[in-house]
């Protein structure tokens, strides 16, 4: 496991937490207004880089 | 879904708008969310203390900083984390009261106070509520000149709330302590529903502790808490150990006896250090968080038969309701009987009213944003239509 890997998991537990406070500012119907979707987005967008990395770090 | 065996995964206030009366000023804020990820092992903050071994020395993370800031932020000279406001409550009594001592409370005061006087034998006497419901400078000189009377001295301690636990009225504590002080009596100021929501000078205020609850005002995770004094009293409240074992003759250094030594080792400090930030800034928001809450309140009050129980103009986001001549006369002959109105709030994403409640009880709009507290302030109103209860015009705040 390297440190890449360990920031990693790291990292994408703190999107995953940015998105979950989405949801809770949102709630109950999660109807999300223009802005709330661009930072949905780019949140989602690193998350996926995130695993990425994951994936080359641990799989490779 | 579930987090771990039969342990549900809890997502009330992902899914639902909570308006639970002690929960909401506890919920974690992003910062403490991400530091508990981090830190949830037991004694995660340890990992850096070195000798003397003490929580607020340890500089990595900044306990230490943080102990210093925690007492800027009260305007009181020493704080110390604790387990709970309960927690700082014994602490105080455990250092001021002597068995038999009489000990003033209030007839509002959470029975945490109630138990923290018990445990070390004093003897409870209390301020009794006006008819507003508030505790009054004129009702503690009473009290204190009637309870001197009765035991030839004055209370050796009070423990005045800054808003109570029932009504969520903010109390004019600045000047009950001030009748306190005539009489030599040290007050600690309960701020659980105050200290991290809104701005609390304890030196304004002239308390001789100020205490706060993590878990209900801070964002933090429980059990955490807040015991802030003074220069004074710093030295009776945090003494260290004397003591010296007999047969290893060991002694404990710079351990205090009244914190048991260290106190929040692990996630419940990281939690309170971690949302310190956004409390700080947060505390100069308390006007918008009391809009939202008269917004939700105008709403109930339009609804025929409701009486809000708290005072008004609202100055709190925790507020007391009956709601026996609406609600309570709907449960009379609804099929799901008292549970139709919890029910009715769950359908609509409305969470933390306790199931069957339909007489008096309370709720808490703090942290909720324009959006949501729009939202529940509609939704009371369309549940009281939907079940044949006049709704009036919405009378404002404003216009009382």
């Amino acid at each position: 496991m390297t440190k890449r890997a360990i920031d990693a998991v790291f990292e994408s537990m703190f999107i995953l937490t940015d998105l979950r406070v989405l949801l809770r500012e949102t709630a109950p119907l999660h109807e999300l207004d223009p802005g709330q979707k661009g930072s949905a987005q780019s949140l989602l967008a690193e998350l996926q880089g995130k695993v990425d990395l994951l994936k080359e770090e641990l799989l490779s | 879904m579930k987090c771990a065996g039969p342990i549900d995964v809890r997502d009330v206030d992902e899914s639902c708008i909570n308006i639970d009366p002690i929960q909401v000023g506890g919920r974690l804020t992003p910062e403490a969310m991400k530091a508990v990820i981090a830190y949830g092992d037991g004694y995660s903050v340890c990992d850096n203390c070195r000798k003397p071994f003490r929580l607020d020395y340890i500089k990595a993370p900044p306990v230490d900083a943080f102990h210093r800031d925690l007492a800027a932020f009260l305007h009181m000279d020493v704080a110390r984390v604790v387990p709970g406001a309960r927690r700082g409550f014994q602490a105080v009594a455990d250092t001021y009261v002597q068995k038999g001592d009489p000990v003033l409370i209030t007839a509002l005061s959470h029975y945490t106070e109630v138990l923290a006087v018990e445990g070390c034998g004093g003897t409870l006497r209390e301020v009794p509520k006006s008819r507003e419901d508030l505790i009054t400078p004129d009702a503690a000189a009473e009290t204190i000149e009637r309870v001197s009377k009765e035991f030839g001295r004055p209370p050796s301690l009070f423990f005045l709330d800054h808003v109570d636990y029932q009504f969520g009225n903010v109390h004019p504590v600045k000047e009950i302590i001030r009748v306190a002080h005539q009489h030599d009596i040290p007050v600690l100021l309960n701020g659980a529903y105050t200290v991290g929501i809104m701005e609390v000078d304890g030196k304004d205020l002239g308390a001789d502790f100020v205490v706060g609850s993590g878990h209900k005002s801070m964002a933090a995770p429980a059990p955490s808490g807040v015991l802030a004094t003074t220069t004074e009293r710093a030295g009776d409240l945090f003494r260290t150990t004397q003591a010296r074992t007999d047969l290893t003759g060991r002694t404990f250094g710079v351990k205090e006896v009244e914190m048991m030594g260290c106190t929040l080792m692990g996630v419940t400090l990281i939690g309170m250090m971690a949302s310190f930030p956004r409390v700080l800034e947060r505390v100069k928001h308390w006007d918008s968080e009391v809009e939202k809450s008269r917004r939700v309140v105008d709403s109930i009050r339009s609804i025929e038969g409701t009486r809000i129980l708290s005072e008004e103009p609202r100055n709190h986001t925790l507020t007391r309701v009956d709601t026996i001549h609406s609600f309570d006369k709907v449960a009379q002959t609804h099929k799901k009987r008292g549970f139709f109105l919890s029910s009715a709030l769950r359908a609509r994403g409305i969470a933390g009213t306790i199931p069957g409640a339909t007489k008096v009880w309370k709720f808490n709009t703090y942290g909720m944003t324009e959006k949501q507290a729009d939202y529940v302030a509609r939704a009371f109103r369309e549940i009281a239509a939907e079940n044949g209860l006049r709704v009036g015009n919405q009378l404002k705040t404003s216009d009382l």
